[in-house]
């Protein structure tokens, strides 16, 4: 008696939360329900009928799209890929040696990197920009690799170092009487067990490439290097009122990252609070 | 676990690398940025040191403390709307009594996030479109007609349409440290309190709230800094208009340099942004350390 009643009541909640949770998931995915529906509609159908489907549905809207956006998906993989290659070449070996080797100055040398992760990317807007424009690199592919190789690097010696630290001594102990020296040890031991720290810098790279807008905006304007942010806001401004393809353009655009979420989603959302946590 | 003992160069060979890297995109700018706040600072061209003229002229910069207003409303709302919306559905979520129905409404809840940062403004830009947009439509379709506004073209409206953005804010980082700490709260606290008759309200009042007190400074803090560097809604939504009712201290320094090629001032609004956040950090950076220590955070 007592269970069922407990269990009817534990019912009543579930009906009672999830009627109201449901609310939140419908105010919260409208726009982007909306955004799909709309996205194979042509003008004519948008005005006749605004929020119900219609048949047919025009995929062209995609293709056109897809002409316009597709290069700057291009862009921010290339951009993306590069940038993880670069901040893990530049911090991968950096973090082994602060967190396997003892010497002297290695806490302040270490401090001084870490001291970075304070600086918010958007306070050196400016002078950052004055250099790159010094080095002639402006309107590049490369001006928008570097900030993201450096976030990456400062964020990956950070992460990697206590990720290194924690990995048990004796194993490399255990390399050194089997004769590895310390190149060695660091290819066969470190980078495969450092895999996971690895993998976090590289989704925080994708999720700032794809969401960082004001850098590529200010720095480049040939449009096929123009990466999804600046680049969809440049699509937006070509494409008022035409909102079939815009929409298809915005959903194509959305689609790498709704994959990383879909299958990595617990190192995504860990990626978004560790990311925010040191403030990026 | 034994750390090998080195004195080699070597070593320290292995670290130049990173450092130059550093050295020349992270601190040589920083530091530039700070130098030339000083200068009337013309890139590429003659730059005379003016002391601490741009800073005279920033504390009677209308404009400049006027987004920093702005900033005030916009900090104040994402403190408080921003937190409550979150704060009930984590605390809907888990009156639920099963894992699984857990994780399909945390998903679904959390799907926003998955959307380029981007889109989610572009398509808010979208929804208040004074012809077409989904509100006007909406509110015209319901025989609400006369209340159909150009929100964000309204110096009125703009701020507010501003903040409505990504409405009801339930995908974001509050919603993720809110709904794990309600998680993490073993079940026999819930019991316990049950038993003394403690009803749902009570609970929240007494138990839920209180437990989070670490997570609330800490989301305080990423709050501030994040306020500071607020601008991609504006930029993509209203522009810092209509008559700069919506001006942030970001695009207020981004339009210093860019638009008026005011290069030593836009330096020194930047410098007195980054000193802010500095402090701010700061303030986090213990805070956190001391919240790790008590175990709670």
């Amino acid at each position: 008696m007592a269970s069922s009643s407990r269990m009817g009541r534990a019912r009543r909640t579930n009906v009672i939360a999830g009627t109201l949770l449901s609310l939140f998931v419908a105010v919260g995915l409208g726009p982007y329900v909306f955004m799909v529906v709309t996205s194979v509609k042509t003008n004519d159908q948008f005005n006749e009928s605004y929020w119900v489907p219609t048949w047919p549905f025009h995929w062209d809207n995609y293709a056109a799209a897809w002409r316009q956006v597709s290069p700057y998906l291009y862009s921010s993989v290339i951009v993306a890929g590069l940038a993880i290659v670069g901040s893990v070449a530049f911090s991968a070996v950096a973090a082994h040696v602060f967190a396997r080797y003892r010497f002297a100055g290695r806490n302040l040398l270490f401090a001084l990197i870490a001291a970075l992760l304070m600086v918010p990317p958007l306070t050196s807007l400016i002078p950052l920009f004055v250099l790159m424009r010094d080095l002639g690199i402006l309107d590049s592919r490369l001006v928008l690799i570097v900030p993201h190789v450096v976030s990456g690097a400062i964020l990956g010696v950070v992460l990697m170092r206590t990720y290194i630290a924690r990995i048990p001594g004796e194993l490399y102990e255990a390399a050194g009487v089997d004769g590895a020296g310390g190149i060695r040890m660091f290819l066969s031991i470190t980078l495969p067990l450092a895999r996971p720290a690895i993998g976090v810098v590289s989704l925080l790279t994708v999720l700032n490439v794809w969401n960082d807008y004001f850098w590529p905006f200010l720095t480049v304007s040939t449009d096929e290097y123009r990466t999804i942010p600046a680049g969809l806001a440049f699509f937006a401004g070509q494409n008022v009122t035409v909102w079939g393809p815009l929409f298809a353009g915005y959903t194509i655009s959305s689609i790498p990252l709704l994959l990383l979420f879909t299958f990595v989603s617990r190192a995504f959302l860990a990626g978004i609070q560790g990311g925010l946590a040191v403030n990026r | 676990m034994k750390l090998r003992r080195r004195r080699w160069p070597l070593l320290y060979l292995t670290l130049l690398p990173t450092f130059v890297l550093l050295a020349v995109f992270s601190y040589y700018p920083a530091i530039n940025g700070i130098v030339r706040s000083f200068f009337d600072w013309h890139p590429g061209g003659e730059s005379p040191f003016v002391w601490l003229e741009n800073y005279g002229r920033m504390l009677t910069d209308d404009l400049w403390w006027g987004s920093f207003r702005n900033l005030g409303f916009i900090f104040v709302w994402s403190v408080t709307m921003m937190w409550v919306f979150p704060l009930i559905a984590a605390e809907l979520l888990v009156m639920l009594s099963t894992q699984r129905l857990r994780f399909v409404f945390r998903t679904l809840l959390l799907v926003p996030l998955a959307f380029p940062a981007v889109v989610n403004v572009l398509l808010w830009s979208f929804i208040y479109n004074p012809r077409d947009g989904m509100l006007n439509t909406f509110l015209r379709e319901v025989g609400l007609g006369f209340l159909a506004h150009n929100w964000v073209g309204d110096p009125d409206t703009a701020l507010v349409a501003l903040l409505f953005v990504q409405f009801p804010w339930v995908a974001s980082l509050p919603f993720l440290v809110f709904s794990s700490a309600l998680e993490d709260i073993p079940k026999e606290v819930f019991e316990a309190a049950e038993l003394d008759g403690a009803g749902r309200l009570r609970r929240f009042w007494h138990i839920d709230l209180p437990l989070m007190t670490q997570q609330f400074k800490l989301l305080l803090v990423l709050s501030i800094i994040g306020t500071l560097q607020y601008g991609l809604q504006a930029a993509l939504v209203t522009g810092g208009g209509p008559d700069d009712a919506t001006q942030v201290p970001v695009l207020k320094m981004i339009s210093a340099a860019f638009n008026a090629n005011e290069w030593g001032y836009a330096a020194t609004l930047s410098t007195t942004l980054f000193l802010l956040t500095l402090a701010i950090s700061g303030i986090a950076l213990v805070m956190t350390k001391r919240g790790a220590r008590d175990g709670v955070e």
